[in-house]
């Protein structure tokens, strides 16, 4: 196994305290994840560090942070793979600062429960297989990882503080698109404001940066669409 | 509907430069994205710009000649260049934002962008190539 | 000084799971746990809701539990699992064999187990080997690590728990024999404080044994890793469990777009110490192949190392864990002259809620609170409310 000296900057904030970076020295192999080098750090070097993880497998969306000024998952980044002697990892934007690289997600999920969301989905995989007796439908959890990404990446989002975000409104577009017991009007109501889907500017950066194929930025112009034919009808009068 | 909390952040405040402009390790859309509002910004301050200058008018003859003389040297055109350059990139994205909108194109944004940015300069060309030969 | 009636420390599926049990039962609780909830253990497993047939011939005792706690997990944490079962499937002869006695373990354990021909195994599941011999369905489903147990813990706070993150155990603080509360320091703001207890429950999984030390008594905990692949793509929409004795890579769980092999199985003195074997790695491709042979050219999306509690002499020699029960235990450690601490460890995910109920009556019936467990009702509140 190849091992190799790595250095780590990361982003430190301790409340009442000022922000700053320290750096770490760090052994790695070609198998070690970001993630791993950051709990190896607080194993041996710092206790104080905190981060959010939880699945390790890009599954849970809680160890979203800025490597190298990318947005990514810590847990499926591998170090040696990023290339650079200097691996800087900072926590996400766009998002309260709690310490260190934990952010304060309850603005994020204020906006993604609104519409209601449900998190599991029909599964499209193998539609027309036989269904066990007492199955009605296969079902699968919604891509969605909730991870912030997105919303960190979002040029919008970096001035707007009330912006509805592009993870919240994909979950919306997921409502109209497939609505299950939520209300589609609802969802459609709840983007129709300069806070929402109008106030995007179509920089696409959520579509880059998600880890779970949801695509958010093709997901807000579905939004738009279904606004504008929405308002042609009323104003038409084609009736709903 | 329920409260939503605000992301703004006491720790590390909103920087409107940094957001927008700061396109170290994005893509494609971040620099349209940056384009876009630079040149938004520019435009707005031509236009006051623009309207400063022609209020010269009022100041007579003489006045208005001595400008005309410096908007024909070289250095004043490549700036009308720039200008037109703005006019265009603002537009044609703009176009690109619309249609995206409206879902032409969505999944292609890229190359939607690319196909404009070749009508741009294109453009461009032409109008450059009229600037300087009239 | 704060002054609560019971400290939980650690923040995985047992200490939510018990928060929640106490707070219905009445009592002020405090949970702390060093990083984010369930980023120890919890979070970590390959999101299998046991139908606990795996453990059907060898640990009936484990078997009963898991298929108790499914039915109970189904009902009051609705929405939450990807509730498409499971089937076994037999690539042998000698997978074969063992069926006999797979399908009569259930059947003992009260395990619904419907044996398959392979034309019927391979209607529901088109992606399976051709070397499929017959399969048995049983009632597993997936679930997602962190959500479900999010939801014990949104529920504890909303009914007034008090959960701490990044907030870590420094001493135990006795007066004589009896344990009085823990000193903590808060890592968002490196700041040490006392908390008073009545009693303080130890439900740190594989770190108990750390916990323990810190006080002076023993647990018999041996952390037990194990290499987990995700896989890109969704190659079944059932869990895919060997036909036979627990081994490597017997498992694939399918999640969202991924598909989750598990797992490799050894022992390890400290939990914070794991590795990630690249020939466990490439073990779990080539056993998860051998029933869905896609899986050998899906591209990998994640390989991870996670670290079962299970329950057996601590510094004994070094084996890979399989033999240990998967079962839990409460220990009151008055037993060894301590009052008020306890501790509860082993068992799985999907016990969460029965560990929680058998800490919960030790908790109760030491402090005298004469209170009956009310989880296996309570309909959980959702994940989000967490955050809320």
């Amino acid at each position: 196994m190849a091992e190799r000296k790595v250095e780590l900057k990361v982003f430190r904030y301790k409340q009442g305290q000022t922000p700053h970076y320290d750096t770490y020295n760090v052994t790695v192999d070609e198998n070690t994840t970001v993630l791993v080098a950051l709990q190896d750090v607080r194993r041996d070097q710092d206790t104080s560090l905190i981060l959010r993880h939880s699945c390790h497998h890009a599954s849970c969306g809680t160890c979203g942070m800025r490597i190298n000024g990318q947005e990514q998952l810590a847990c499926v980044v591998k170090v040696l793979e990023l290339g650079t002697p200097t691996v800087v990892v900072e926590p996400l934007q766009n998002a309260p600062l709690i310490s260190d690289l934990v952010v304060d997600m309850a603005p994020f999920y204020d906006r993604y429960n609104t519409p209601e969301m449900p998190y599991i989905r029909a599964s499209e995989f193998w539609p027309k297989t036989d269904l066990p007796d007492g199955i009605a439908q296969y079902t699968r959890y919604e891509n969605c990882l909730e991870c912030g990404l997105c919303v960190s990446a979002c040029p919008v989002a970096g001035t707007d503080s009330e912006y509805l975000g592009p993870a919240a409104m994909a979950a919306a577009a997921r409502v109209v698109a497939e609505p299950r017991d939520s209300d589609p009007e609802f969802a459609l109501n709840w983007v129709d404001n300069e806070h929402g889907c109008w106030r995007c500017h179509v920089a696409y950066e959520c579509t880059e940066v998600c880890p779970s194929d949801v695509n958010p930025g093709e997901a807000i112009m579905s939004l738009r669409g279904a606004l504008t034919r929405r308002k042609f009808r009323r104003v038409f009068g084609l009736g709903k | 509907m329920q409260e939503i909390r605000t992301t703004h952040d006491a720790v590390r405040p909103k920087n409107p430069l940094r957001a927008w402009f700061d396109v170290r390790k994005r893509n494609l859309g971040s620099w349209a994205f940056a384009l876009n509002r630079l040149t938004g910004l520019a435009l707005t301050v031509y236009l006051f710009l623009h309207l400063a200058i022609l209020s010269k008018l009022l100041q007579g003859e003489s006045g208005w000649n001595e400008f005309l003389a410096l908007a024909r040297s070289p250095l004043f055109l490549l700036l009308d260049i720039i200008l037109i350059f703005g006019i265009l990139f603002h537009g044609l994205n703009g176009i690109r934002v619309a249609l995206v909108g409206m879902g032409v194109g969505a999944r292609q944004h890229r190359r939607l962008f690319w196909v404009l940015m070749v009508i741009g300069t294109l453009l461009l060309l032409v109008s450059a190539w009229k600037v300087f030969t009239i | 000084m704060s002054h609560f009636h019971v400290v939980i420390i650690g923040g995985g599926g047992t200490g939510g799971a018990l928060a929640h049990d106490l707070t219905l039962r009445g009592l002020k609780v405090t949970l702390v746990e060093r990083g984010e909830v369930t980023s120890g253990t919890t979070g970590r497993h390959h999101g299998l809701l046991h139908s606990g047939a795996r453990y059907a011939v060898k640990d009936k005792e484990s078997a009963i539990e898991c298929i108790e706690e499914n039915t109970i997990l189904r009902r009051i944490a609705p929405g939450t699992f990807e509730e498409n079962d499971g089937l076994f499937v037999a690539v042998t002869d000698e997978d074969v064999a063992y069926s006999h006695s797979f399908i009569e373990g259930c059947g003992d354990c009260g395990i619904p187990a419907q044996r398959l021909t392979k034309e019927e195994a391979l209607r529901l599941e088109p992606n399976l080997s051709e070397k499929t011999i017959m399969a048995v369905r049983i009632p597993d489903a997936t679930m997602d690590a962190m959500r479900m147990p999010l939801r014990f813990f949104a529920t504890a706070k909303k009914n007034g728990a008090s959960v701490k993150p990044y907030t870590e155990v420094r001493e135990i603080l006795r007066q004589g024999n009896t344990v009085t509360g823990v000193k903590v320091v808060d890592h968002t703001s490196e700041k040490s404080y006392e908390i008073g207890a009545d009693l303080v429950v130890n439900a740190a999984g594989p770190w108990c044994g750390k916990i323990a030390d810190m006080v002076g008594v023993e647990v018999p905990i041996r952390p037990s890793p194990g290499v987990m692949v995700a896989v890109r793509g969704r190659w079944c929409n059932m869990v895919i469990n060997r036909l036979n004795t627990s081994s490597d890579g017997d498992i694939v769980v399918p999640q969202r777009g991924l598909s989750v092999i598990g797992t490799s199985s050894w022992v390890v003195d400290d939990p914070d110490k794991l590795g990630l074997p690249s020939d466990h790695i490439q073990a779990m491709y080539d056993h998860g192949a051998l029933m869905l042979p896609a899986i050998k050219d899906a591209p990998m999306r994640a390989a991870w190392s996670a670290a079962r509690p299970l329950i057996g002499p601590r510094k004994a020699d070094a084996d890979t864990g399989r033999e240990l029960s998967r079962t839990f235990k409460c220990f009151d450690h008055i037993d060894e002259g301590v009052e008020g601490f306890v501790t509860i460890t082993g068992g799985k995910a999907t016990t969460l809620r029965g560990m929680a109920e058998a800490a919960a009556n030790v908790v109760c019936q030491k402090l005298g609170v004469d209170e009956p467990c009310r989880t296996r009702d309570v309909v959980l509140l959702p994940y989000t409310a967490y955050y809320a």
